[in-house]
């Protein structure tokens, strides 16, 4: 069982540092999933009744890492399976976040066997006042997952949605549902064809509906073709407050444009394209309206 | 959104371009549960009480409004954090609001509009129940002994900030001689310190007094007016042989007196001792 990646852009070695703080901000645990195209972390904290829902992001490994090679234990088998604190990778790429002080070269990702299995973060880090570069080396302590317990780890699915809405004001977004959360353990999602998402809290006091107007469709785009009558009808679903804000307050990427799917009664899906082919998603289970 | 002919049907219409200066304000005087609003032609007064010895009034003049309707003099109450949690829903962002009122039973309603996204719109249903009977506080304006200080208010909340926070009593003397104006803290275990401000200090504005008085006040109750002071550009300490202090804070950097806070704290009995 072999893995090894190498970033050499800046931006995608800040990015990918970005995306492990998200992620140590939403669970102990993270999970990496590597295969042959793409490369997996996932964070699920739902059985340990936290407030953090589930996320995961996926990045196609070809676009990210101009070296990337896995070999799996097995040749009949086409992935590896970590299991690792989240906060210690997040700590090990911190190095990668480094402003004007110093400049990263690239950035190595290797599994390796030392006294136990870990990855081992290799930074090429300059700093300005030498020309030699050094090393900064992290290892961060793995599980190897046994193929046999891979079913508990299998890469979430993209539930079906209704409805899917760009709302580009991620910031207002998250300040909203931040205040929210001192109104009511619950709120709603109402999405609607015409573009228009309204977020509804309610409880005994007050009844606050923030309107977000003119988004981009993403979905129903067949809608025309026949199933007129359901897409009319609003689409909504509940969820709850806490989760929702802690998905918003962890993310730690620069982008104002989010994706939220709705599946009626069921879930709301969020996605944040990070880039293209590089994308973040969570779950947000449906609860009971209280009101 | 409502057009001009729905207005009509409102008993209050106010809209507001900016909120950062009420949010602060109604911020200031979040001290209670509930609190009381009256309209009417000369403005809106928002009263929180605490017991039957603290009151604070936000005094709103119409000036200070964008567009200002009032109809009678209606007066409801409302949740106060509620309120004050709805006009931070979008955080720093500044606003635009509209504050709505259709009449007895009827909630508020708060539309907020962030100004730099103009794709996002809140409204907020804000339930109302019947006004709370309140207490009328007044100093006796013609009385010899009213005094009145005018003070800076980032100096005198600098004062306030390095008093003795343990301190279980405040006592404010104000005198025509030395020390002017003095404030001394009582602490649990006979601890005492005090802060003289002289009339010719540049903290002080205005100087205003005939005669000595001196009162004491709870900690806590002084405490309340913090928020308030933290945020005022202008403080006015006005008290009477009485002992019923009322301070005015400005909430506004221009000379405009269009929206402040009126503390009103009834003193400590004397205790003589003998």
């Amino acid at each position: 069982m072999k893995f090894h990646a190498k970033m050499l852009d800046v931006l995608y070695m800040r990015e990918f540092q970005a995306i492990a703080a998200t992620l140590a901000k939403l669970a102990k645990e993270c999970v990496m999933l590597v295969a042959q195209e793409q490369m997996h972390l996932i964070v699920n904290e739902e059985h340990c009744s936290t407030s953090s829902p589930l996320v995961w992001v996926s990045i196609a490994s070809k676009d990210y890492f101009p070296e990337y090679q896995m070999t799996p234990a097995r040749p009949e088998h086409d992935l590896i399976v970590l299991v690792m604190s989240a906060m210690h990778l997040s700590r090990a790429l911190a190095v990668l976040r480094s402003g004007s002080s110093s400049s990263v070269h690239s950035c190595k990702l290797e599994l390796k066997q030392i006294q136990f299995p870990c990855i081992s973060v290799i930074a090429s880090v300059v700093s300005p006042n030498s020309s030699e570069p050094r090393e900064v080396v992290h290892d961060v302590p793995v599980t190897v997952v046994p193929p046999s317990d891979w079913s508990s780890y299998m890469l979430p699915k993209v539930p079906n949605t209704q409805i899917v809405l760009g709302v580009p004001s991620l910031r207002l977004l998250r300040s909203l549902i931040d205040k929210l959360k001192n109104i009511s353990p619950s709120f709603i999602f109402h999405g609607s064809t015409a573009g228009e998402l309204n977020l509804v809290a309610e409880s005994e006091m007050a009844t606050i509906t923030t309107r977000f107007s003119r988004l981009l469709l993403h979905k129903p785009d067949q809608g025309q073709s026949g199933a007129g009558a359901e897409t009319e009808s609003e689409i909504r679903c509940s969820v709850d407050t806490r989760k929702a804000s802690a998905f918003f307050n962890a993310l730690q990427l620069p982008n104002e444009e989010i994706m939220i799917g709705i599946d009626s009664e069921r879930c709301i899906c969020l996605q944040l394209d990070i880039r293209s082919n590089v994308v973040l998603h969570s779950i947000l289970p449906a609860v009971c309206a209280e009101i | 959104m409502l057009t001009q002919s729905q207005y009509e049907n409102y008993k209050l219409v106010c809209r507001l371009e900016h909120m950062k200066a009420l949010y602060s304000s109604i911020k200031a005087i979040c001290f209670s549960d509930f609190g009381t609003l009256h309209a009417s032609e000369d403005g809106i007064l928002i009263t929180v009480e605490q017991g039957k010895s603290i009151q604070a009034t936000l005094c709103i003049a119409p000036a200070f409004f964008a567009e200002f309707k009032v109809d009678g003099t209606p007066s409801f109450s409302v949740k106060i954090n509620v309120l004050a949690e709805c006009l931070s829903l979008f955080g720093l962002s500044d606003c635009s609001i509209k504050i709505l009122y259709k009449g007895e039973g009827a909630p508020l309603l708060l539309l907020l509009e962030p100004h730099d996204d103009d794709q996002v719109s809140t409204e907020c249903s804000i339930k109302t129940t019947n006004v709370e009977e309140q207490i009328d506080y007044d100093l006796d304006a013609n009385s010899s002994s009213l005094n009145t200080i005018f003070m800076r208010g980032p100096d005198l909340s600098n004062i306030f900030h390095e008093l003795d926070k343990a301190a279980d009593e405040f006592e404010f003397t104000i005198s025509p001689l030395k020390p002017h104006f003095k404030i001394t803290t009582l602490g649990v275990m006979q601890a005492e310190s005090s802060v003289e401000v002289a009339k010719s200090s540049d903290m002080v504005i205005l100087f205003n007094c005939r005669a000595t008085t001196v009162a004491r006040y709870k900690s806590q109750q002084i405490k309340l007016t913090n928020k308030a002071m933290q945020v005022a550009s202008k403080v006015a300490i006005k008290t009477d042989g009485s002992g019923l202090l009322e301070m005015h804070f400005m909430m506004q950097c221009d000379d405009q007196e269009e929206l402040y806070v009126r503390f009103f704290i009834t003193p400590l009995l004397e205790v003589d001792g003998n």
